[in-house]
């Protein structure tokens, strides 16, 4: 009987959720596993084809040769480029800003106001600023460096042979820089003054009282903010096509993904590469999300 | 899809932590300085280049001033663009505020009346929020057009309903939980339902959360690249990100056109983020904590 | 109007902790029952399953004769006032007030009629268009009240009203809520962690520990005649002073001291316990306990003498039952382990001060004896 007056209360927030529950029931996991299906299949062509084919794909992937040196390489150093580089001046800004100066509104209305742009629209810039033709056609941040005379910083930004790769997470930087500054700003603040306070009556310095105060603070917001730069790097698309279009030397999964379902109807290819993505994510985000539940939990 | 649909937000009504202000040493104004220019750097480009004529567009004028004001590009811009803009909105406001109630309500029982299970039920969805969309674009496409559900803009509108489950549903949540659990006790003693304390108690009192939900929808679903690309073919449909990538992105277009249609494709989320934009940072700066 | 029973209720969760554990109460129609105790001892727990907020995990709740455990909150007719009045912070006061009508779809001249007439007997009525956050605490705890008493229903509950307003105001709205309920005559219960509140506002005060029901009674008899070593300790402020002693051949020792034993007395060891009321500034011979005086507090009316007694403390385990801590030693500042820290009130005027030598009287018709294993109350 109290079971059914359980019911009774709970019931109708269940009835509330259900249709979003079975649209993500279909639309996240019932498509993840299709894709799944689809890349153990060998629809190989736009012939649509529904046998098992095991890991056929995935093997063609392995030995594609674009796949290791070019896509997963590019992959490896945007990442680290792109986190580095954001960590750093989210970090820097969130620092400097920490104390408070007069004006924070406004620098921090600038230093946000890139999320507001699409990475297609930031692309077209970036092109612009990345342009890598040398001499008379110098123009960009190449043009700058010439003016300025350090000819030894121009280069061939995201058409490097190398570390292309790292130029194109420039942009990338420069779009996600601010909100990574609003979570350490947060994480910063978080920390009671008093814990401040009393470090500094006990003697220590300022320094003192970052280190062995703030910056403790800070690991869960770090972590959050390597987890979410992660999955971004993994799935970049937008900004690459913007810059680099279908070239192999800007090449990364997303994009090959794209190109390997709509030029080549490679689909169990296609599927291949998107799984692997959504593995990948996944070693990154579900234990993150796994931790966050539990410690709401105990909070 | 934008950077922004990929960063969680969350909102809380906690009161801003701002500092005191105070005159900060010389160093440090100057290092914030920079690195505002470095930032403002793309806009200056960006708005230099967009008036430039054609003729100035090239490399030996890179940097300067146009010599020649002119809004040529612009209007070029506008013509080529105005269509697709006109298919961002048809697809953006709908699609923002059926997310955004969508979300509020998912927010509201997985906060405030929890069935069991609610909180794993939640962190299925969240999982939902982080997948690269392009492991789904294929079947997506695929199942839409065996349904037959009607093509183009409403298409589109549908999959940034679904997707957008996740994310309206964690802005919601986590400001409904700074809620006190005596409110909702306190109406149901009163004799209220389920739906008359949404209405009546809770939805009142939302407004943050509506904000900085709408925002974020908004500008997600308008700088949106990847889900436009695979769901609409017909190009009259695209919205105007998609034609700004495709038409005047392209190498072939003169720079001052490329510039001046990122930033007339830009303008909108632009104009929401200098409106609407503190109450956005304020609801990422109170809870981006728990990110 | 109705009276409720509670009958061996309990609250387990599903860690198996157990809030409340076989409580069983009667509390008769318009009667106002203060259910007391220290944080955890759940009394809220136990209210809020009066109220249908939390389930019974077992035993039976009748109100009116009704069993009405698996009733919703929403049909028990009970309004309850919250310890932090949740009032909804979009609405006004009087739309806070009427809301609970306005679902009923009550016709519109009769809500207006009954929140004038809820905002008179409170005295809202100059406040009715303000929102919450503009209230006062003290304002806030009325309008929660109102929202309750409008319904009319046949149980108030509530949940420590009064703790979150200052000491001042707290004794105000005391005496106006005890008024209101007599005036209404609705059945009332009354959870409060202070035992001053629940002396003075109960027909009944309930002490509860740990989950379990002390003692039930009025507060004369609770005070009187505890239960046991926990309810004697717990109520009464300053508390009871409490030491080991032992007794033989009719008499108590007590440290140095010797008292008188009654004759129904048969234990050897026993706890004493006797209230600061109880002992006076000693004049004209009779039983009296000699001592140095540690400190003096002076609270007005009275004052309060801390002297140290030879005897080893028992007052430290109540107490810190009580509080729920651990069992601290309250060690007197002279004196050293195996003493007691005894309070007296002497006359305001008696001019005592600390170091001076004193002679507290007792009165031996005025010990309260406990059995030191079993805590429970010594009686003939």
């Amino acid at each position: 009987m109290t079971r059914l007056r359980r019911v009774r209360r709970w019931g109708p927030g269940l009835l509330l959720l259900t249709p979003s529950i079975i649209l993500i029931a279909v639309f996240v996991y019932g498509l993840i596993g299709w894709n799944i299906k689809v890349s153990l299949s060998d629809w190989r062509t736009s012939v649509k084809s529904t046998h098992y084919a095991g890991f056929a794909a995935y093997k063609d992937l392995n030995s594609d040769p674009v796949w290791w040196s070019y896509n997963m390489r590019h992959l490896a150093v945007f990442t680290v480029a792109f986190i580095v580089g954001t960590l750093i001046v989210g970090w820097t800004l969130a620092f400097l800003l920490d104390k408070g100066v007069r004006g924070e509104g406004f620098f921090r209305a600038v230093y946000l106001f890139p999320m507001a742009i699409s990475f297609i629209a930031a692309g077209i810039v970036w092109r612009w600023l990345m342009n890598p033709a040398p001499g008379d056609r110098t123009s960009g941040l190449n043009a700058i460096f010439d003016k300025l005379g350090l000819h030894a910083l121009e280069n061939q930004w995201y058409l490097g042979q190398n570390w292309g790769m790292a130029a194109m997470a420039m942009p990338a930087v420069w779009a996600l820089s601010g909100y990574i500054m609003a979570l350490f700003l947060a994480g910063f603040r978080g920390v009671p003054e008093e814990l401040r306070e009393a470090a500094r009556m006990d003697g220590a310095s300022e320094y003192r009282v970052y280190r062995h105060v703030v910056f403790p603070h800070l690991r869960p917001v770090t972590l959050s903010a390597l987890i979410i730069l992660g999955h971004i790097s993994i799935k970049v698309f937008d900004l690459i096509v913007a810059i680099g279009g279908k070239q192999v030397i800007t090449m990364v999964p997303a994009v090959y993904m794209w190109i390997n379902i709509y030029d080549a109807h490679d689909y169990a290819k296609g599927a291949a590469i998107a799984t692997l993505l959504l593995l990948g994510i996944s070693i990154l985000i579900v234990p993150y999300l796994i931790f966050t539940v539990r410690s709401e939990r105990n909070a | 899809m934008s950077s922004l649909s990929q960063t969680p937000p969350i909102v809380a009504p906690v009161p801003r932590l701002r500092r005191r202000a105070r005159s900060a040493p010389l160093a440090r104004y100057a290092l914030l300085l920079l690195f505002a220019v470095i930032v403002l750097i793309p806009v200056y480009v960006l708005v230099v280049t967009s008036f430039k004529g054609v003729l100035e567009t090239d490399a030996s004028h890179a940097w300067s001033l146009p010599h020649l004001w002119t809004t040529e590009a612009w209007s070029q811009a506008w013509t080529q663009l105005s269509p697709n803009l006109g298919n961002s909105f048809k697809l953006v406001i709908p699609a923002t505020v059926i997310s955004v109630v969508l979300g509020a309500l998912n927010g509201f029982v997985l906060s405030k009346w929890k069935f069991p299970g609610a909180d794993i039920v939640f962190t299925l969805f969240l999982f939902g929020m982080f997948i690269p969309y392009q492991a789904v674009m294929i079947p997506l496409t695929t199942l839409l057009e065996d349904v037959h559900f009607p093509a183009g803009i409403p298409r589109l509108a549908f999959a940034h309903i679904v997707y957008g489950i996740p994310i309206t549903a964690l802005i919601f949540r986590n400001y409904y939980a700074t809620i006190p659990n005596d409110l909702m006790e306190a109406a149901r003693m009163d004799r209220a339902g389920m739906l008359r304390t949404f209405w009546s108690v809770v939805l009142p009192i939302s407004m943050p959360a509506f904000v900085v939900a709408a925002i974020w929808q908004f500008t997600s679903i308008w700088n949106d690249f990847l889900f436009a690309v695979f769901i609409i073919t017909d190009p009259a449909k695209w919205p105007v990100t998609v034609a700004l990538n495709n038409t005047t992105g392209s190498l072939v277009t003169p720079y001052n056109l490329q510039m001046s249609a990122a930033l007339l494709a830009s303008l909108p989320t632009l104009i929401v983020y200098v409106l609407l934009g503190r109450y956005f940072m304020r609801g990422l700066m109170a809870g981006a904590l728990k990110g | 109007m109705a009276d409720i029973v509670l009958d061996d209720i309990y609250k387990r969760y599903p860690n198996g902790f157990e809030a409340v554990k076989g409580l069983s109460l009667e509390i008769a129609d318009g009667e106002l029952l203060v259910l007391v105790g220290p944080s955890g001892c759940g009394k809220t727990t136990a209210l809020r399953m009066v109220a249908g907020l939390e389930d019974i995990t077992s035993g039976d709740l009748f109100i009116g004769g009704h069993r009405v455990n698996d009733v919703l909150e929403r049909d028990r007719d009970i309004a309850m006032v919250f310890q932090n009045y949740a009032l909804y912070p979009h609405m006004t006061v009087a739309q806070n007030i009427a809301f609970s009508l306005k679902l009923a779809k009550a016709p519109k001249h009769e809500i207006r009629a009954r929140v004038r007439e809820t905002a008179e007997l409170l005295g809202l009525e100059n406040l009715l268009d303000r929102r919450p956050k503009q209230l006062s605490g003290g304002q806030r705890q009325r309008v929660a009240m109102g929202r309750a008493i409008i319904r009319k229903p046949r149980v108030f509950l509530m949940d420590e009203p009064l703790s979150n307003l200052d000491a001042q105001l707290r004794v105000q709205m005391r005496g106006e809520i005890e008024a209101l309920q007599k005036r209404l005559g609705v059945t009332t219960v009354y959870v409060t962690h202070d035992q001053v509140e629940a002396l003075t506002m109960g027909d009944r005060i309930a002490v509860l520990r740990d989950g379990v029901l002390q003692q039930v009674g009025t507060p004369a008899d609770v005070y009187d005649n505890p239960a046991n070593l926990f309810v004697a300790g717990f109520i009464g402020s300053p508390p009871m002073n409490l030491a080991h002693a032992t007794v033989e051949n009719g008499s108590v020792r007590l440290g140095e001291t010797t008292l008188p034993a009654p004759p129904w007395l048969k234990a050897e060891r026993v706890i004493v316990g006797v209230r600061p009321e109880d002992l006076h500034q000693a004049r004209n011979g009779g039983p009296a306990l000699q001592a140095q005086v540690d400190r003096v507090e002076s609270v007005g009316a009275s004052l309060l003498v801390h002297f140290p007694v030879d005897a080893r403390d028992a007052k430290s385990r109540a107490l810190a039952a009580a509080t729920g801590g651990p069992v601290l030693e309250a060690v007197p500042l002279t004196g050293g382990e195996g003493t007691s820290a005894f309070t007296a009130t002497f006359e305001p005027r008696s001019m005592i001060r600390a170091g001076e030598r004193v002679s507290v009287g007792v009165d031996p018709e005025r010990l309260h004896f406990f059995d030191p294993d079993t805590e429970q109350t010594l009686r003939p």
